[in-house]
């Protein structure tokens, strides 16, 4: 007991020679350094979401390059270098919880950046909450996460409900106006999410909507509802599901002829593999997208958008476009890094209620969070396959880099 | 009525592919008394294989049949020689775990192959067709059915007229008594495994056309085949074509024609007529008597 005491005595000591050592050192050099900051990840390294969670630790590690390039970051004039501590869960809920617990207690982060999936975003926004650690997430876009009344969770990315609400407000602004849609939707409770919430939104701004079914998930076989929906001679056809069902949608459209004026799919149009399947048929399509590398926000800090891109091309050594995972991603951090200074503390409370209070513009557009954690106050952006095979962001105007190709010609006329 | 000759049409197109699908399945479990869970992904191996020709060489998917059966016929006849042989006269159990595994060895060598990226065989004239009286027909689906109809055609005077499937029928008779009078039985094992992997091929090059593909998304058509078989009946080639063309037309109007109900219940409506039938008549539709 007595040498264990004495021990400590010593050890703090120690402790605290290296502190004032370290002190002394910072204040030489005009801005102080401070301890490390750690910020625990709980992420889909392996499993089903192995591909989306190395997306999103690409975006978090840009930024964890950049910052500590500027000597950390600042807390009211103590510089912080930042340690990303990941760990593996497997991309399943229960063990993302655990994880996150250990990372909390064992290896003590004050901070959370959130794992990938609305599933495991649930089950650690539980956890951050218990112990009162604020974790900003970027990859669950579930409303189910935001309505616990949690308040230490903090979502970057526009929620479920808009994913199809930017293809909507664009329709209203299209000349000839569409004004009947048909609504297609898998029946997983996302894509019925995001469904519902479309539908609403098309009636109360005047549209008609004539045909809504849904179908099992994974479906490959939509024939039969693309004949229904033919029959309702839809301007609009919106799919709310996944990548394998908007392109039989498509397949089926044109085997049909159903011909719409517009077609816009949830998931789907803005990965390769769309283009790559269709070809020229995935011309014409629309879909929503959290973000797109042609968007012409104005950032108050970090990088603009064209240097975002070439930073994130030259780390990984790849010509090819970050991702939107990539870029909520990087968001996350931006509003932890935001946060904390505008805090000027590191202290899991103190950066609590700065998060609750941000309002900043970034390369990924403005985060703010309302009442329940979610930035709500970033529109979706709208893309389209445009005549050129490519990519183009349409909608909303002030940051489009091209004009939508409305209506879309008949089949037999492309 | 249109909308319901239309729904009607693409029904019996899509039972095409069911029964292309069908059709190798069905004869591995009339010959070797086989269910073999694997089909789905030889299905796959075919739908990657036509993907392949298509986008390296561009060769026209239906051209590439041939050359994909071809293929499949070797992987066929050699997986069954190697392994599947192994366990030829074990119980069922052991045949289901190992046919199982070799499907989990499809499915991740695809993925090594060719990674999880959706792709599709899109041709220039995809999507082009008939219109009759506002009835669509695209002729990619009706040349499928065509494809699917003529393989059944073959499948059947090969097996009713030449010499060597005489003995694949002696074999699905009665394997000692076949074995008795002279024939080679592992070599007819091999050569009806392969035959029904060959099948397969044809299958995923139709299916290749008409959705995208992954390496897993051969498993719903292994369930597709298996209740095909069961509605049709065991041991004839004519009983799987009415099986999947019945099949497609249920699930389609299933699908499509109950409102409100959504096509969630397709599966659950579809599946209520098999066990009818079975209740009915256990051998199938068109199931010889055993």
């Amino acid at each position: 007991m007595r040498a264990r005491s004495v021990l400590s005595a010593l050890v703090s000591l120690f402790a605290l020679t290296v502190v004032a050592c370290g002190g002394s050192a910072g204040s030489s050099g005009g801005s102080q350094t401070g301890q490390d900051l750690v910020i625990g990840v709980p992420m889909s390294i392996t499993g089903v979401q192995a591909k989306e969670g190395g997306l999103a630790k690409q975006g978090y590690d840009l930024w964890l390059d950049w910052i500590n390039a500027q000597g950390g970051v600042n807390a009211n004039g103590t510089k912080h270098k930042v340690v990303l501590k990941y760990e593996d869960d497997q991309s399943k809920p229960d063990i993302s919880a655990q994880l996150t617990t250990k990372l909390i207690t064992q290896d003590k982060a004050q901070l959370l950046l959130g794992p990938y999936g609305s599933a495991t975003t649930a089950s650690d926004a539980v956890v951050a909450e218990k112990n009162g650690i604020p974790m900003v997430e970027a990859n669950g876009a579930a409303q189910a996460i935001f309505n616990n009344g949690y308040k230490y969770t903090f979502g970057v990315l526009s929620p479920a409900n808009k994913y199809l609400e930017g293809v909507i407000d664009m329709a209203a602004t299209l000349n000839p106006k569409p004004s009947t849609m048909a609504m297609l939707s898998a029946d997983d409770s996302f894509s019925l999410e995001v469904a519902k919430a479309a539908q609403e939104y098309a009636t109360s701004k005047g549209f008609n909507v004539v045909y809504t079914d849904r179908y099992p998930n994974g479906s490959t076989n939509l024939s039969g509802l693309v004949a229904n929906a033919k029959a309702k001679n839809p301007d609009m056809v919106l799919n709310s599901g996944h990548l394998a069902e908007a392109v039989a949608i498509n397949k089926a459209a044109k085997d049909l002829r159903l011909e719409a004026k517009l077609y816009a799919y949830s998931v789907g149009p803005s990965t390769p593999d769309f283009v790559n399947s269709l070809g020229p048929d995935s011309h014409y399509v629309y879909g929503g997208s959290q973000w797109t590398p042609q968007v012409k926000y104005k950032p108050s800090f970090y990088l603009s958008v064209p240097d975002y891109v070439a930073a994130y091309k030259k780390k990984y050594a790849t010509s090819d476009d970050p991702d939107y995972h990539v870029a909520e991603s990087t968001a996350a951090c931006l509003a932890l890094q935001k946060a904390i200074e505008n805090a000027g503390s590191v202290k899991p409370d103190k950066v609590r209620d700065a998060l609750a209070s941000l309002d900043v513009i970034t390369f990924f557009g403005r985060i703010k969070f309302d009442s329940r954690g979610i930035n709500t106050y970033k529109p979706m952006v709208v893309e389209q396959i445009q005549t050129d095979g490519k990519h183009h962001t349409v909608f909303p105007p002030d940051v489009a880099d091209a004009k939508p190709q409305y209506p879309t010609p008949a089949w037999s006329s492309r | 009525m249109t909308l319901l000759v239309q729904q009607l049409v693409l029904g019996l197109l899509i039972g095409g592919v069911y029964v292309a699908v069908a059709i190798g399945f069905s004869l591995v479990w009339g010959v070797l008394n086989i269910v073999n869970l694997a089909h789905g992904g030889l299905v796959i191996i075919g739908a990657y294989l036509t993907w392949l020709l298509f986008s390296a060489f561009n060769v026209d998917p239906f051209l590439s049949i041939p050359i994909v059966a071809a293929a499949l016929f070797v992987i066929g006849y050699v997986v069954q020689r190697l392994l599947i042989n192994r366990v030829i006269r074990a119980p069922i159990f052991f045949t289901l775990l190992l046919t199982f595994g070799v499907n989990l060895v499809i499915i991740n060598v695809l993925l090594l192959l060719f990674k999880s990226d959706f792709r599709s065989v899109t041709p220039s004239y995809s999507g082009s067709g008939l219109s009759l009286g506002g009835v669509q027909l695209p002729y990619i689906r009706v040349a499928g059915l065509a494809v699917a109809l003529l393989l059944a055609g073959a499948v059947a005077l090969f097996l009713a007229r030449s010499r060597i499937g005489g003995a694949i029928q002696a074999v699905g008779a009665d394997r000692d008594a076949a074995q008795l009078v002279g024939v080679d039985l592992r070599h007819v094992y091999a050569l009806t495994f392969g035959i029904g992997a060959a099948c397969a091929g044809v299958a995923g090059g139709l299916i290749s056309t008409a959705q995208a593909i992954t390496p897993s998304a051969g498993e719903p058509y292994t369930l597709q085949a298996f209740v095909v078989v069961i509605l049709g009946g065991l041991g004839r080639v004519s009983a799987t074509v009415v099986g999947g063309l019945l099949f497609g037309v249920v699930e389609t109007l299933a699908q499509t024609m109950v409102p409100g109900l959504g096509a969630g219940w397709a599966n659950a409506i579809a599946f209520a007529i098999l066990v009818v039938v079975l209740a009915v008549r256990p051998r199938g539709l068109m199931g010889r008597p055993v």
